[in-house]
């Protein structure tokens, strides 16, 4: 019995022994939790505070006049029904009336101003947490599931919402109307009122009983929904992937083992949450018996001291005195559960920034660049070094072209230019002056990168393109299209430059991706351009009509390009050629024919 | 569930009874003076109390069990549904909005669930309950109770009916957000190469504000609930007071059971204003419904064909008359495509960008069903294959490598989750990656970020060869994907495929590639425009000579 108690349906008890014990050292952390991130949102409706002293101030209106219903509506039964006397209660029970209207309109208010309130109070941290993950780096990205991450800005966030329209008013209406009770109960029966109070203790031990165990399991709920979220994202992207291996499944158990987690601590957190207004309940229909039967002794055998009229209100306040108790419990574990949500939201918060520190701006950039003795490494504890001890120099305007087997650090070395990563090492020069002491913009905007896997977004061919340079006429987007030879595909298309991408759909194929890429890319008037394997999805005949443009755009600017062919290699003044993430030789295209190294076997391995 | 609801029931009668017991100790007990009745219904009132507690506290584990279940158990049911979706399907539906079907929305309802087993069925069992006692107590009492009564219906089904439009609204923008912030995630570098941070940011204003002005609307809406409820509710004690006035003159009711039917009115009002809650958990999961819905009501894909007796290894592929477009365009990607070929045939697909290469390999394993013609695996019409063994027999490497999160020897598994370690590294020696592997600090246990960020393009689409060969494919299905890989790599890579006993369909860009196959079929804009041995193209095909040039020109330092 007690084990099916412990262990109710099979679910093994989530929180142990020690869980619970070790409260002492516990409790004082999480409170810190939550009081620190109760204090944050708190600063966050910095603009609204005078707002929400206002809402306040109808919410105490509000709580006066519901306990000035029931108390007048008593009165009346005990000066008019009980006595039958009826003069003048037509005119009493038309301000009965009106007090309940000016109740129910004041309630509307503040729940009008405060849904307002709160959905500002939302849209702002989402909009803050949203713009600081522009802000992270991509080291960040790289090691977090996208669904976890957008299980933050919308599970979580939208606990917090939920609660905050409520929660708010309830917490101050219940304080308001927990007073204002206790006072009138005062008024009416010191007597009754202490006999009622006898349940409090056992009130006290319920709530605490509860909250302690919700806390920790609220916590977990929201972390299983995002690892959750993160494995549905994860998969469903892939499901071309899952489909041709038929591993539906694998996913269908896979996810059913982390749905099953994420059962198991609702279950919990629900069980013990739902214990408080079983306990309210209880303790409400003990007052009740108190006052009903408790008061009724009284007003036997003291004849007058407590009258039925009073019994009647005092049963009523009974209630109403437990009720705000019981809100205030039952809004505490929704409280638990949002601030769980938002501390969650704040851990990215409060997660660095891609450092900025740089103090050059506005400045227009050559295009030299120097690698003094840079190493780095994508995740030191998994991989050795990418790039180790690698040193060159560009100048501005040059163009080279990066060859070498694959995993060799090529990407990695733009990727280090577009300051995606930090090295670990040594030093990145841009016109002779660190890349770290720009402002990051200012490198960026002035920087045109084709990256390896085309990506495009959800909008028009044409947005597409002029993602390159915003202000882009739509004469300037045909340009570019038709100079990356993407043009004449795109007219092809039903509706032309207007065809809405979808991302999931198979209209446009990989080259064709590359090729609005380029065209994104062509748009742009950018000092320092990187192509890596720009054209690898693109038919060679294709190729060699964008080679022009591409030349034409290599002209006046540094370029640096990752490519295989060698028509596009030839047309470079130096090619680098890079063997574990060291510079093996470097050259142009004759001196290092000439010198036969490795480029040399390379061209001659046919 | 019934339990859950039996306790409820218990519950609720007695937090009705005690209304009852109330006019009891009033009029039998203190008006005629009767001690031993106080005391009586005092310890009634008492005993019953613990009694709806304990029911209280099982209705709580079954209320908890119940929800918790049923929203693992729809949840599974729509991720199953999911898994069974073909291509064409799963295209009408982005990502980020089943993310959102299967997590906030299966929330909606799991809530909806967990407090009708607790409070919804028991609000209008309170109200209704109370209005028969009050009729009980007084019939004409009762009537002025309810008289005010169809209006408040009336109001709620309006708001109800309402709250469900807009918070259908608000879902689908959520949807939108979500999706916004998927598409962000996914172009983080672009985005940050293009430094457009605060383009980025300016739109996601526009989709939050959106967001939050549904919200705004739909929850104002709902909050008029109670404020509503609660005057109407109020005015009807009102009137019973004011009605009672005559009655009590006329000597027809006494007063215990005015004050039993004001106490019942104020139970009713509490029952009502649970109402306001549920009305808002009601539209938001009616809401909510309708979406997982529309997952859940499409057709189950048929995949009943039966297993089908192969003899060991075949894998031949024959196309008949086909031609095809993707679902929602009216462009032709492939028109009547026609070829064969043979086990362990090797054959090359080239052909210009976008002339539907990866298209027409994509209808082998059946990712897309031919609009008009056939093809055919082992001589077997893929249309009558079962599913799963048509894509046993097949390894498909696709143009960008998709991994997933976790090991690297977990993503090789998908390959066969059966394969054993020396098939796993057999796998990986012929795919050229197993020494880049045993460099790795981690070895095979290193982690893959989401979609194997951490590693190169090169080591990417060789782990997903190597996955592919997991299977020992009787057909290999190479879709560009050694793009990346360095001459030596690659003719490696070659030297060790021939090896394989399978028939290979590789899409390639690389003359040099097709001049090691067994014949080259070339496509120009959805049409095979020539077959034939490398030299043969060379010799009939002018758009073939002119890949050619393309090449040998410059040539190709992988070449």
């Amino acid at each position: 019995m007690i084990d099916k108690i412990k262990r109710p349906f099979g679910y093994e008890p989530i929180l142990t022994k020690e869980d619970l014990k070790s409260k002492k050292k516990k409790e004082d952390q999480r409170a810190n939790d939550f009081w620190g991130t109760l204090v944050r949102l708190w600063q966050f409706m910095r603009g609204e505070r005078r707002l929400l002293y206002f809402i306040i101030f109808v919410v105490m209106i509000t709580s006066l006049l519901t306990i000035a219903g029931p108390f007048l509506v008593g009165q009346t039964v005990d000066n008019y029904l009980v006595v039958q006397e009826f003069d003048g209660l037509i005119g009493v029970l038309v301000f009965i009336f009106f007090v309940y209207l000016m109740s129910s309109a004041t309630q509307y208010l503040a729940s009008f101003l405060m849904v307002g309130l709160a959905q500002r109070t939302i849209y702002n941290l989402r909009v803050r947490l949203f713009s600081h993950m522009q802000e992270l780096s991509v080291r960040f990205f790289d090691k977090r599931q996208h669904g976890e991450l957008m299980s933050r800005m919308t599970n979580d966030i939208e606990t917090l919402s939920q609660t905050m329209n409520s929660s708010f008013i309830q917490f101050t209406t219940s304080i308001v109307t927990l007073i204002g009770t206790v006072s009138v109960m005062l008024y009416l029966s010191p007597l009754l009122t202490l006999l009622t109070m006898t349940i409090i203790p056992v009130l006290i031990f319920g709530v605490a009983f509860v909250t302690k165990r919700t806390g920790p399991l609220y916590k977990q709920r929201q972390r299983r929904t995002g690892e959750l979220n993160g494995y549905i994202e994860e998969v469903v992207s892939g499901q071309e992937i899952v489909k041709v291996f038929s591993q539906e499944d694998r996913t269908t158990d896979d996810f059913e083992k982390r749905a099953g987690k994420l059962k198991h601590v609702t279950f919990w957190a629900l069980l013990y949450a739902g214990f408080i207004p079983k306990i309210m309940n209880m303790l409400n229909n003990i007052s009740f018996a108190i006052v009903a039967g408790a008061g009724g002794l009284i007003a036997l055998y003291t004849d007058g001291l407590v009258t039925i009229g009073t019994i009647v209100i005092f049963a009523e306040f009974a209630r109403q005195f437990t009720r705000p108790l019981a809100d205030l419990s039952n809004q505490f574990n929704q409280v638990l559960s949002a601030i769980a949500g938002a501390e969650r939201v704040f851990q990215i918060i409060d997660t660095q920034e891609e450092s900025d520190e740089g103090t050059i701006e506005d400045q227009t950039i050559e295009g030299k660049i120097d690698f003094k003795n840079v190493y780095f490494s994508y995740d030191m504890e998994q991989f050795e070094p990418t790039i180790r001890d690698l040193s060159f120099s560009i100048d501005a305007g040059e163009s080279v072209a990066l060859i070498g087997a694959t995993g060799a650090g090529k990407t990695t070395v733009m990727q280090l230019l577009a300051r995606f990563y930090e090295v670990d090492s040594g030093e990145v020069l841009i016109d002779g002056t660190n890349l770290t002491d720009y402002k990051r913009h200012n490198v960026r905007s002035q920087t045109a990168f084709v990256l390896q896997d085309p990506y495009l977004f959800e909008s028009t061919i044409r947005e597409n393109i002029r993602y390159g340079k915003l202000d882009a006429t739509d004469e300037e987007v045909v340009e570019a299209a038709k100079l990356a030879n993407a043009h004449d595909f795109i007219v092809q298309l039903e509706d032309g430059y207007d065809t809405v991408l979808e991302l999931d759909e198979g209209f446009i194929s990989q080259g064709q991706k590359q090729l609005i890429s380029i065209a994104r890319a062509l748009i742009t008037d950018p000092a320092i351009l990187l192509l890596d394997e720009a054209t690898s999805s693109i038919d060679t005949v294709t190729e060699l009509k964008i080679q022009e443009a591409l030349e034409h755009l290599m002209k006046g600017r540094t370029s640096i390009i990752i490519a295989h062919r060698l028509n596009t290699i030839k047309a470079v003044d130096r090619i680098f050629v890079l063997e574990q993430g060291q510079m093996l030789e470097s050259g142009s295209e004759k001196q290092l024919l000439e010198k036969k190294g490795r480029y040399y076997e390379m061209i001659n391995a046919k | 569930m019934a339990i859950a609801l039996l306790c409820m029931l218990t519950e609720l009668t007695v937090e009705l009874l005690q209304p009852f017991f109330i006019s009891k100790v009033i009029d039998d007990g203190i008006v005629m003076e009767e001690l031993d009745v106080v005391w009586l219904y005092l310890g009634v009132m008492l005993s019953l109390s613990l009694v709806s507690f304990i029911a209280g506290i099982i209705n709580s584990y079954f209320a908890s069990f119940v929800a918790t279940n049923f929203s693992y158990d729809l949840r599974l049911a729509i991720f199953k549904r999911i898994q069974n979706f073909t291509l064409t399907t799963l295209s009408k539906f982005p990502t980020s909005s089943l993310i959102t079907r299967l997590t906030q929305d299966v929330l909606m309802t799991e809530m909806l669930l967990y407090m009708s087993l607790r409070i919804v069925l028991r609000a209008p069992l309170l109200v209704i309950g109370s209005l028969v006692m009050s009729f009980v107590v007084n019939p004409t009492l009762g009537f002025y109770l309810s008289v005010l009564t169809p209006f408040l219906l009336i109001f709620l089904y309006i708001a109800a009916k309402h709250g469900a439009k807009i918070f259908l609204r608000v879902q689908k923008r959520l949807d939108k957000l979500n999706r916004f912030i998927q598409q962000n995630l996914e172009a983080v570098r672009l985005i940050k190469a293009n430094d457009r941070a605060s383009f980025e940011n300016n739109k996601f204003f526009e989709v939050a504000g959106k967001l939050k002005n549904d919200t705004v609307s739909g929850l104002r809406l709902v909050e008029s609930i109670l404020p509503v409820l609660l005057i109407i509710m109020n005015t009807s004690l009102l009137i019973v007071i004011w009605a009672s006035s005559d009655l009590l003159t006329a000597g027809n009711v006494q007063i215990g059971e005015v004050v039993a039917v004001i106490n019942y009115g104020l139970r009713m009002q509490g029952g009502f204003s649970m109402f306001a809650f549920i009305i808002i958990a009601y539209s938001r999961s009616k809401a909510s419904s309708e979406r997982m819905n529309a997952v859940l009501d499409l057709p189950i894909t048929e995949n009943n064909h039966e297993t089908i007796n192969q003899e060991a290894k075949a894998g031949s592929v024959r196309f008949s008359n086909v031609s095809f477009k993707y679902p929602g365009s009216t462009r032709y990607v492939l028109k009547d495509i026609s070829f064969e070929v043979a086990e362990n045939e090797n054959l090359v697909i080239m052909g210009g960008t976008g002339s539907g290469k990866s298209t027409l390999i994509s209808l082998i394993p059946r990712m897309y069903d031919v609009v008009e013609g056939n093809v055919y695996v082992n001589d077997i019409n893929v249309q009558d294959w079962n599913e799963e063994d048509l894509r046993q027999t097949i390894g498909y490497v696709p143009q960008s490598a998709i991994l997933f999160s976790g090991s690297i020897y977990e993503n090789l598994l998908w390959g066969d989750d059966e394969a054993l370690h020396s098939d796993i590294i057999a796998s990986t020696e012929k795919a050229q990656i197993h020494e880049n592997i045993e460099g790795f600090d981690h070895q095979y246990k290193t982690i893959v970020g989401q979609r194997g960020v951490t590693l190169s393009g090169g080591q990417k689409q060789r782990l997903s060869i190597a996955r592919a060969l997991v299977r020992r494919p009787s057909i290999l299905i190479l879709d560009d994907s050694t793009s990346a890989l360095d001459i030596k790599t690659e003719s490696a890579l070659w030297e060790a495929l021939n090896e394989e006993k399978a028939t290979r369909i590789v899409i390639t860009q690389k003359i040099v590639t097709a001049e090691r196959a067994d014949r080259v079929i070339l496509l120009d804009d959805g049409r095979i425009s020539a077959t034939g041995t490398h030299s043969e193209l060379l010799e009939k095909s002018e758009l073939y000579r002119r890949i050619n040039a393309s090449q040998n020109e410059g040539g190709h330092i992988d070449d």
